[in-house]
């Protein structure tokens, strides 16, 4: 609204500089001098590449066409040959960039105060009339090149069902399905990257899908068996390998149901269970220090979005809650000798609330509050309050101010202030509702 | 279930009687109805095209509502529950829809819509294109469509394409309905005829009028009507005026002598208000699709109603 306004105000303002002095609507022509003439010619907007002069150079090449220039329609025929002979895939990168001006130094996981975050390159086509495959590439300064995701959609299956091998962001749990250069935060809740992963839950395996509406509304399950459900804590070594026997993989499952509660407004509402054995640490030995302990996932997330149609371009709104609970094996079966139990003796919760409104076509505000028994510091309580304001130049990019105060049990709170800016190059995909 | 108990517990004769009026009664009814094509369409324009031509043979729903930038229209899942019974998926194309009609088709897991199948109707491929780029196209250049301007159903040429597009394509999908939607095609195209005919002594004062429009949706409507789009809100397709722009526009209006802004009812109305007050124009809220508005109810209305609001600008 104060875009659209100041943008309305500096219009009049242009017009009211402009007009006493080159419009001169009340002079006759006769009077006016020639630079006055130039003037208004380079002021005027049908001299400046805009809407009206790509038009004309467009009208102009279809003139020069034989169909054109032959008295034919000025409208052409879409061409009836390929627009990709070569079947390359699409291709499409998106940059992060993360400014990190925070006072008391950057908090960034590389510690860099200006740095690219991230370069995510996509690529993604039909890779047959049977599946499609979509791979995303991630470099950045710490990890250099990772593999986020790749993987295998069938599209052909029966009854509507839908199947993916291979790796992808795990469906637990609603932000965690988005990538994170599309949040409308910078980074995930807390409760998440605490429970999942600073870059959110991924797993490497399979994924079964079917949408289903037995009461009128949409329904989804999805379940997945992967090769974890969170990130392995580095430097743990268990005495056998996490994924030895089935029962050590990682399984979720998601159900979403979503509603429509009016043609402006809408509801989702879904549960997920994430379990899978993971390494907790046990007393030093010379060959191991951890051993396998069952963790699982249970959340509730929820969603409601208002849009009023007619007025999509410049009004929305969303309020969204995520709710977790980590439950830890507390007496896993440990191997023989004097070796003790140092993982996690309870469980966890934690969550968030989100809202962000639109106040411009452009423009938007939003919040969160967060809340996490952090697993990394026994448990002790992680709060987090902050506050966004982000503005889309275009569908294509967008810019982020924002502060995070931080407040850890026990240890003094700290400010974040941070700046982003993300960009998507070429045909990048629109991501799921 | 306690009937069910009884029943079997008595005679054959007693079980035998009401299995015999069923599947007598089943028989009688089993008369079928003509099987209904299922129709999804991205826009409302689309919508009122296809239920015309598929008439009580189709059933036919739509996406976007006629007062919604087809643009930005949210994926929403209720959505793929259409598009997963649908028989046919009709679009506009020219990446109209890129943002938001994949995700659907994709989440719908339907093999009679996906690309390439009968039922995938690109209803662009059967008409004759606008602003095609022929050089390089990029982003600097705003929203451009790379494949040609996407809003060719302002033109009733193009209104007429569609329907028999949709005839012959329903026809493919339903052979045993094919003489029907050749007559309700048949009856569109006459039913338009006429309403141009009505119209047409309103095209000749609308024609050469200098006219700025918001967007570049309306070029295919200044093909027909013959008015001059002298300019556009827009400095860029897609991208929000900027006050530079506006007040070189406000220039070009007073040399072309452009009376009249016509935009969208999506678009804030506050932006054209402050060049009208400069240039002494008239801002014309437009319906672009069909249910945009009063007197849209369908896609001859419409586009009688864009006609009709033009002309009475010009004396």
């Amino acid at each position: 609204m104060t875009m659209r306004r100041v943008q309305v105000l500096a219009a009049i303002l242009a017009g009211a500089i402009l007009a006493p002095g080159r419009m001169g609507a009340q002079a006759p022509d006769s009077a006016r001098t020639d630079s006055t003439v130039r003037a208004r010619a380079r002021a005027d907007s049908a001299a400046k590449a805009d809407s009206i002069a790509l038009m004309r150079e467009l009208e102009k090449g279809v003139a020069a066409s034989p169909s054109g220039g032959s008295g034919t329609p000025r409208g052409q025929v879409p061409a009836t040959g390929s627009t990709n002979p070569r079947l390359l895939p699409d291709v499409s990168v998106v940059g992060d960039l993360m400014y990190d001006l925070s006072p008391k130094g950057s908090t960034q996981e590389n510690g860099s105060r200006l740095g690219v975050r991230e370069i995510e390159v996509a690529f993604q086509a039909a890779v047959d009339p049977y599946f499609r495959g979509d791979v995303f590439l991630g470099f950045n300064d710490l990890e250099k090149v990772s593999i986020e995701q790749a993987f295998l959609t069938a599209t052909a299956l029966p009854w509507h069902l839908e199947a993916r091998l291979g790796r992808q962001l795990l469906p637990f749990g609603k932000q965690n399905t988005t990538h994170r250069h599309d949040l409308h935060t910078f980074e995930y809740p807390w409760v998440i990257q605490r429970f999942l992963g600073a870059e959110g839950g991924k797993g490497t395996g399979g994924s079964l899908s079917k949408i289903f509406s037995p009461f009128g509304f949409y329904q989804e399950v999805i379940v997945t068996v992967n090769d974890r459900i969170a990130e392995p804590v580095e430097g743990l070594v268990p005495d056998t390998p996490t994924n030895q026997s089935l029962a050590g993989l990682g399984y979720t499952a998601r159900l979403r149901n979503y509603l429509d509660l009016t043609q402006n407004a809408n509801l989702e509402i879904a549960a997920s269970v994430a379990t899978s054995q993971v390494a907790q640490p046990v007393t030093t030995s010379e060959e191991f220090n951890a051993v396998n302990a069952r963790q699982t996932l249970v959340g509730v997330d929820v969603t409601y979005r208002w849009r009023p149609l007619q007025q999509g371009l410049y009004r929305s709104f969303i309020l969204q809650g995520e709710y977790l609970r980590q439950i830890n094996e507390q007496n896993p079966d440990l191997p023989p000798g004097s070796v003790t139990y140092l993982g996690p003796s309870r469980g966890y919760n934690g969550g968030y609330l989100f809202a962000r409104y639109q106040v411009g076509r452009r423009s938007f505000i939003g919040a969160r509050g967060d809340m996490v028994q952090d697993p990394e510091a026994d448990g002790s309580t992680l709060a987090a309050g902050s506050g966004y304001y982000e503005f889309f130049p275009s569908e294509f990019s967008k810019l982020v101010a924002g502060m995070e105060r931080v407040s850890p049990k026990g240890q003094s709170a700290y400010t974040r202030i941070i700046l982003q800016a993300t960009f998507a190059l070429g045909p990048h995909k629109p991501h799921p509702f | 279930m306690r009937m069910s108990f009884r029943l079997l517990k008595g005679s054959p004769m007693r079980i035998m009687t009401p299995l015999a009026l069923s599947v007598a009664l089943l028989a009688a009814g089993a008369r079928p109805a003509p099987a209904q094509l299922k129709v999804v369409t991205s826009t409302t324009d689309l919508w009122d095209i296809a239920r015309q031509v598929g008439g009580t043979r189709a059933t036919v729903k739509h996406i976007s509502e006629g007062y919604q930038d087809p643009h930005f229209v949210e994926a929403k899942p209720s959505f793929v529950l259409d598009l997963q019974k649908a028989d046919a998926f009709a679009y506009v194309g020219l990446q109209l829809e890129v943002g938001w009609a994949p995700v659907l088709v994709s989440g719908a897991r339907n093999q009679k819509i996906s690309q390439g199948a009968p039922g995938d109707v690109d209803v662009s491929r059967a008409i004759p294109l606008l602003d095609i780029p022929s050089g390089n196209v990029d982003r600097s250049q705003g929203d451009v469509h790379p494949l040609g301007n996407p809003h060719y159903w302002l033109d009733p040429a193009n209104g007429r394409r569609i329907a028999e597009l949709f005839r012959d394509r329903f026809s493919e999908l339903d052979p045993a309905g094919a003489s029907i939607y050749a007559t309700n095609a048949r009856g569109f195209e006459a039913k338009l005829d006429a309403a141009a005919k009505e119209w047409a002594p309103l095209l000749a004062k609308i024609k050469g009028k200098p006219v700025v429009a918001w967007h570049t949706s309306w070029r295919y409507f200044a093909e027909y009507t013959g008015m001059n789009l002298v300019g556009f809100m827009e400095p860029k397709p897609g991208v929000p005026p900027s006050p530079s722009h506006l007040a070189g526009l406000i220039l070009t209006m007073q040399r072309t002598g452009a009376k009249v802004i016509i935009m969208e009812p999506w678009y804030d109305h506050k932006t054209a208000d402050v060049v009208a007050s400069k240039t002494g124009a008239t801002v014309l809220m437009l319906a672009p699709s069909v249910g945009a508005g009063p007197g849209t109810e369908d896609y001859i209305a419409m586009l009688r109603n864009a006609v009709t609001q033009v002309a009475r600008v010009f004396p």
